[in-house]
């Protein structure tokens, strides 16, 4: 059976049939009263079935509802044109979203816009610079969020420091490689104090050591006390960075949980991945599917098919067992641990029903 | 104390658009044309004022023009900050699209009236000091005020409608050339001009504050002066609510 999407009225209830009762399920959604810290646990961004539409034709955001807790990292993974930035400009007030709730801080977008501007930070996923050097970019933004000088020199310096800008400090932002621009742009956005920072992509065109200087900055902020909103196509990164996160297509959220909970459930499965030469291959994953019934799931594209399995070992001796008595030459064979990509492939491709039995 | 945020804006906007090659453009080209215009053009030139030289007719045409030039700082302001992801940027920060706006209007108009300072020292170097009555100077400053206004607002209109870098660049720079060369700035207007160009001088807004700026540096301002003053202050009021209308609708950005 399907497993319905999540909702708030589900995750309120515990009615969610993946993670009714689980310990992640317990410690999100337990009582105010039960909490040791309840000011710790109240969502800093609460959102109810929004919905954005650009053109009244479609919707960018088509009843997207969930909620951000201060002092988490919480990821929102898509594809291009899911609805992530959408989601993020409504959350930072730059667009009003069509119908639904959004409180962001407790206030709300539309009535206390400047309020909540004040409080966060946003690194946008375009390129935003003025035409000065990297050094007069972080000072003007500096001065623009009213930090008195003595200090808006101390972060400068401490900034273009952490995020290996020292050598280009003179040079025009605009005159930079794609990496550092965006490490200007990061850093850029430190200068200022938050309580909460919306990150669109914020590691393209980084390389791998700059990525992880970032996400490592990141983290020592979250351990401060700042929470992070934080948009990304990476997997990896959600995995290193990322405490929960939603998969959002469509402008709809397929799934959304803590992280291992999600690879837990989501991702319970191991993948075996098998490559026959193309002339018996029809025939002879017409036979494993038959062969493994409901011991796994078959899915072939020309002489290569993807099996999802909670028994890997039966599944490996079904394929030999198969490829032997049909004569078939195995020409790749392998089994996958599962990652978030596997959740995240899978709950795109299945409207949320990672376990792909849709 | 920190200072409020239409000010920080303001310094925002001065801090990244006072570098070298910008201020050559800015200051250096009216400077250039007051110096070879007022002297080359001086032996050909009759001043429609008896006793008063071309260059004394020309500088307070140059102080006018800075309203034009303001107006380009303006509208290239915003055109850069959608263009260049700023304007969302910062409309994510503590500001609001208003306060954004003014801020624009408010340097556009410094501009304006420290490019008017500066072509009066200029013209005071080359001509020596010119004695202006404290009224004189209200009138001047007054009318490069509602000038700076208007042509801000009308280069914000054009950066808030076109998109193409292409499209506001060729049209700012045929704008700045036909309202400069049809006005009042480097001649006075004549009965001798064909009856199309005389109708492009007359409705030309430049026109309105050259001949205010004019009147008033050489002692010479009348009622005309004054009803096209009046005229200009209703056009800047229309063009100021057209462009804050069609800045407010735009999108943040042009991606």
């Amino acid at each position: 059976m399907r497993p319905p999407r999540w909702s708030p009225e589900a995750s309120a209830t515990g009615a969610h049939p993946l993670w009714a009762g689980t310990e992640v399920h317990r410690a999100l959604f337990a009582p105010r009263s039960t909490v040791a810290n309840s000011g710790a646990t109240e969502p800093v961004v609460f959102a109810e079935a929004l919905r954005h539409t650009y053109d009244r034709r479609r919707f960018a955001l088509d009843g997207v509802s969930f909620t951000v807790r201060r002092g988490e990292v919480f990821g929102l993974l898509g594809r291009n044109g899911a609805g992530k930035s959408t989601l993020i400009k409504a959350m930072t007030t730059l667009i009003r979203p069509t119908s639904g709730t959004l409180r962001i801080l407790g206030l709300d977008p539309a009535r206390d816009g400047r309020k909540i501007r004040s409080r966060i930070g946003v690194v946008q996923q375009s390129e935003s610079f003025d035409f000065t050097t990297v050094q007069g970019n972080l000072d003007v933004y500096g001065v623009l969020w009213g930090i008195p000088t003595a200090e808006r020199k101390r972060r400068r310096e401490q900034l273009l420091a952490q995020f290996d800008l020292g050598e280009v400090r003179k040079r025009r932002a605009f005159d930079l490689s794609g990496g550092q621009k965006r490490r200007v742009q990061v850093a850029r956005e430190f200068m200022h104090d938050m309580e909460i920072l919306f990150l669109d992509e914020p590691t393209v065109g980084l390389d791998v050591i700059m990525r992880r200087t970032l996400l490592d900055a990141i983290r020592q902020e979250v351990r401060r006390g700042l929470t992070v909103v934080f948009t990304t196509h990476n997997l990896e990164e959600a995995d290193y960075l990322c405490d929960r996160v939603a998969v959002i297509d469509e402008g709809r959220i397929l799934v959304l949980d803590d992280l291992e909970n999600l690879k837990r459930l989501y991702g319970g499965k191991k993948t075996i991945e098998v490559t026959v030469g193309d002339g018996s291959a029809a025939r002879f994953f017409s036979s494993l599917t038959e062969g493994l019934g409901s011991r796994g799931s078959v899915r072939a594209t020309g002489g290569s098919a993807v099996i999802l399995t909670d028994d890997p070992r039966g599944a490996l001796a079904t394929i030999v067992a198969l490829s032997q008595s049909l004569g078939v030459q195995l020409e790749w064979l392998n089994v996958r641990v599962n990652t978030l990509e596997d959740v995240f492939l899978r709950s795109v491709q299945h409207g949320g029903d990672a376990h792909g039995t849709a | 104390m920190a200072l409020p945020n239409l000010l920080r804006l303001i310094y925002r906007n001065m801090a990244v658009n006072t570098d070298p090659g910008s201020l050559v453009i800015l200051i250096g080209l009216p400077g250039m044309y007051l110096v070879f215009f007022g002297f080359g053009f001086a032996s050909l030139a009759s001043s429609s004022q008896p006793g008063t030289s071309y260059l004394s007719f020309l500088t307070p045409g140059i102080m006018a023009f800075q309203v034009v030039m303001a107006g380009t700082v303006g509208g290239g302001i915003l055109w850069a900050d959608r263009r260049w992801g700023m304007l969302s940027q910062l409309l994510s920060g503590p500001f609001t699209r208003l306060e954004y706006l003014l801020g624009i209007m408010l340097t556009s108009l410094l501009f304006g009236l420290g490019g008017a300072l500066v072509m009066l020292g200029i013209a005071d170097a080359l001509l020596g000091s010119v004695p202006i009555q404290p009224l004189a100077l209200a009138v001047i400053f007054g009318s490069i005020t509602v000038g700076s206004i208007f042509f801000g607002a009308l280069m914000l209109l054009l950066a808030a409608m076109l998109k193409s870098n292409t499209a506001y660049n060729s049209v700012q720079i045929l704008l700045i050339f036909v309202v400069n060369f049809a006005s009042t700035v480097f001649y006075p207007l004549s009965s001798g001009l064909p009856l199309a160009l005389r109708i492009l001088f007359e409705v030309n807004p430049l026109t309105y504050v050259s001949d205010a700026v004019r009147g008033a540096y050489l002692g010479t301002f009348s009622a005309i002066d004054g009803f096209q003053l009046l005229v200009l202050l209703a056009e800047t009021g229309a063009v100021l609510f057209l462009a804050v209308r069609s800045y407010m609708r735009s999108d943040l950005s042009y991606e």
